[in-house]
């Protein structure tokens, strides 16, 4: 008995162990050639890779108000990420996060600019709440048409991100235009509605905090309620979960317009807590970098911490590293959409990958995993 | 008013029509190439640049294809190869392909975002003696440029190898069922990259019809969505070139009506521009009630 606990724990922790060096290793070589793309640019324009990235770090985590900047464009990036994790939980595809995130910042912006006779915290409650809604919104269409009709989510969320761009630019021009404004812009939130700043003049603000405290509320309902087991069980294996009496269409409703309402706080929490009103070019592909951090952390809360801090990081070093280096801040571009472009791909792990592919050679390779990866 | 409009719709749409027909191959392969904007985005590039450094339209045209077409493979076997979800690859080969041209463009070129190439040589135009006078006929037919015909003969070569050809037939097979097509022993993988590589040398060309055939510069923001109405097309076309192109039509009709819609005043361009995006919508949406009519009449 106490001999197969033993055994039992010994194998968890090999399980555990060879966990850990898949993910490393799948983490890691993105990141790694990402590195290296970047280097290869640097270095043929003439200028030293190692000194940039040097910079880079030392501009993102060196001195107090280096690391606030750099948790400030964290922030966004965490609720995207989770809003994205979310939903690929139930396997659930969206790429409508930059949508929801666009569209509850401009809620949040208008509803941010009229309430100047309410108490701080009641003006901000409300102009967060009427962000989730908005965000909620605009997930709503392809939430009603993958639960109910089957359509798929990934070209209609695609879809609705290019109507909220749309739609939003004409009801700024048309509605909520500031005055003197040269560019179509809302007019700034009342000052009782802003999140406050954490530590004054930086930007990190209580969406800050806000992002942590869902994270963490999302590693507690992932592993502890009802409806987070079974968005991992119709995730894993729809048809089989919804034989066993799960709810299958209340999870994709869920998983869908949950995201939406995740990304719509962490754009109403941009617009109240840094930029202070809508304009065009609102979400610096927030929504899609998101994507890329969740997908990178594979669904886990400390990963997708880890993946918002290390790309806010990126945000924030090189937008300040372009004014001492004549370096084009597209460097930045480069490492980002090299780390996305390879986040999913199955990078084969040397030896580990090739004996078990040996022992599985007399089943057929999965020819169309493109699906699984996610799921 | 008609003639410039019909002129002016026909003028831009030959960069979307030319990289959707690419996307609707690499649909039919089963892969979405949510790429399009960044292929089309170096082949204008790449297009430009050669165009200017030869002095000849046609090598800035086949450099732009080919830059389209080697980056439509880097993107496809990033997708067959390291079997990587095809949505996620496409939206980080956008982002790494903005970001490498702009990056070339600052640190090497020294300008931020726009390229006035020396010495381009712009597409030609085709003047039809004859046609060209006759009202509507004329603008139809005449003052187009070589990539128009092109896309023109494309649709037909498409459509015709797609159901003709050995290798269109099994890329239709392998896109149905990758699973059925390999077990028959046909190579889904290799097909799949040749569509990819396809399309990324239509996207190129698209690329090229932009900043040759229109613009006559390049310009980063250049693309400005049209890989993605592309997307839309061929979805709104069901991946069959004739309907995809029907589809490029409707949507850049809407286009050049926006813009002379706007000068006159009334209407918003940004509700305008969201109208392939909102077609996308309603046709997966009618696609799916249909399907769901069937099943639940099947089933009573």
């Amino acid at each position: 008995m106490t001999r197969d606990l033993a055994m039992f724990s010994a194998d968890r922790m090999r399980a555990a162990g060879r966990r850990a060096r898949v993910v490393t290793w799948q983490v890691g070589v993105p990141v790694v050639i990402a590195l290296l793309i970047g280097a290869i640019a640097l270095a043929a324009t003439g200028t030293n890779p190692l000194q940039i990235y040097g910079m880079l770090v030392a501009e993102a985590f060196g001195g107090t108000a280096r690391i606030d900047a750099t948790l400030a464009a964290a922030t966004p990036l965490i609720f995207t990420g989770l809003a994205a994790a979310f939903a690929y939980r139930a396997g659930v595809f969206t790429v409508g996060v930059e949508g929801s995130f666009a569209f509850a910042g401009l809620a949040a912006a208008v509803i941010g600019s009229q309430v100047a006779d309410l108490p701080p915290a009641l003006a901000v409650t409300f102009s967060l709440v009427v962000g989730m809604v908005a965000g909620a919104v605009v997930a709503l269409v392809p939430a009603l048409l993958r639960a109910y009709l089957g359509v798929d989510e990934v070209v209609t969320t695609l879809m609705l991100n290019f109507i909220v761009i749309g739609v939003a630019g004409w009801l700024v021009q048309t509605f909520f235009l500031a005055r003197g404004q040269a560019n179509s812009a809302t007019a700034f939130v009342w000052e009782n509605a802003e999140l406050p700043a954490l530590n004054p003049p930086n930007q990190a603000n209580v969406g800050l905090i806000i992002a942590v405290v869902l994270v963490i509320a999302y590693a507690v309902w992932a592993k502890r309620s009802q409806l987070g087991f079974e968005f991992q069980a119709v995730g894993n294996t729809p048809r089989f979960a919804v034989a066993q009496g799960m709810r299958g269409r209340l999870v994709i409703m869920t998983a869908l317009i949950g995201a939406g309402v995740i990304g719509g706080l962490g754009g109403a929490a941009h617009t109240l807590g840094i930029v202070h009103r809508y304009s065009a070019g609102f979400s610096a592909d927030f929504g899609f970098t998101g994507i890329a951090i969740a997908l990178l952390a594979r669904f886990n809360p400390v990963g997708i911490l880890i993946g918002a801090i290390a790309f806010g990081a990126l945000n924030a070093a090189g937008a300040t590293v372009q004014l001492f280096v004549n370096i084009p801040i597209q460097l930045i571009g480069i490492l980002q959409g090299t780390v996305m472009l390879l986040a999913v791909a199955q990078f084969a792990v040397p030896r580990l990958r090739s004996r078990r592919q040996r022992t599985d050679a007399t089943t057929p390779a999965p020819s169309d995993t493109s699906e699984k990866v996610i799921a | 008013m008609i003639d410039s409009l019909i002129n002016s719709t026909l003028l831009f749409a030959v960069p979307i029509v030319l990289a959707a027909l690419g996307g609707a191959v690499h649909r039919r392969a089963g892969i979405v190439n949510i790429g399009l904007e960044g292929q089309m985005l170096v082949g204008a590039f790449i297009g430009a640049l050669m165009s200017g450094v030869s002095g000849s339209w046609l090598v800035g045209a086949i450099a732009g294809a080919l830059a389209g077409a080697v980056s439509g493979a880097v993107m496809s076997f990033v997708i067959t190869r390291l079997r990587a979800n095809e949505i996620i690859v496409g939206l980080g080969f956008n982002i790494l392909m903005l970001g490498i041209i702009g990056y070339l463009l600052r640190s090497v070129f020294g300008v931020s975002g726009t390229l006035q190439v020396p010495g381009l040589d712009r597409l030609p135009v085709i003047v039809i003696p004859g046609v060209h006078d006759v009202p509507i006929l004329g603008a139809i037919l005449s003052g187009k440029n070589p990539l128009f015909w092109l896309a023109v003969a494309l649709v037909v070569v498409l459509a015709w190898m797609l159901s003709n050809t050995r290798w269109g037939v099994r890329l239709r097979a392998s896109g149905a069922s990758a699973a059925a097509s390999e077990s028959l022993g046909i190579r889904t993988l290799d097909l799949r990259d040749s569509a990819g590589i396809l399309a990324g040398l239509l996207a190129g060309l698209g690329g090229v019809a932009l900043s040759l055939g229109i613009v006559g510069l390049f310009n980063e923001n250049m693309i400005a969505g049209r890989g993605f109405v592309a997307l839309a097309a061929f979805y709104f076309g069901r991946s069959r070139p004739l309907f995809t192109v029907l589809a490029c039509l409707l949507f850049s009709f809407f286009d050049a009506l926006q813009v002379r819609l706007q000068t006159s005043g009334g209407f918003s361009p940004d509700l305008i521009q969201v109208i392939p995006y909102v077609a996308v919508v309603l046709v997966l949406a009618w696609t799916g009630f249909s399907v769901y009519r069937k099943r639940t009449r099947i089933e009573t």
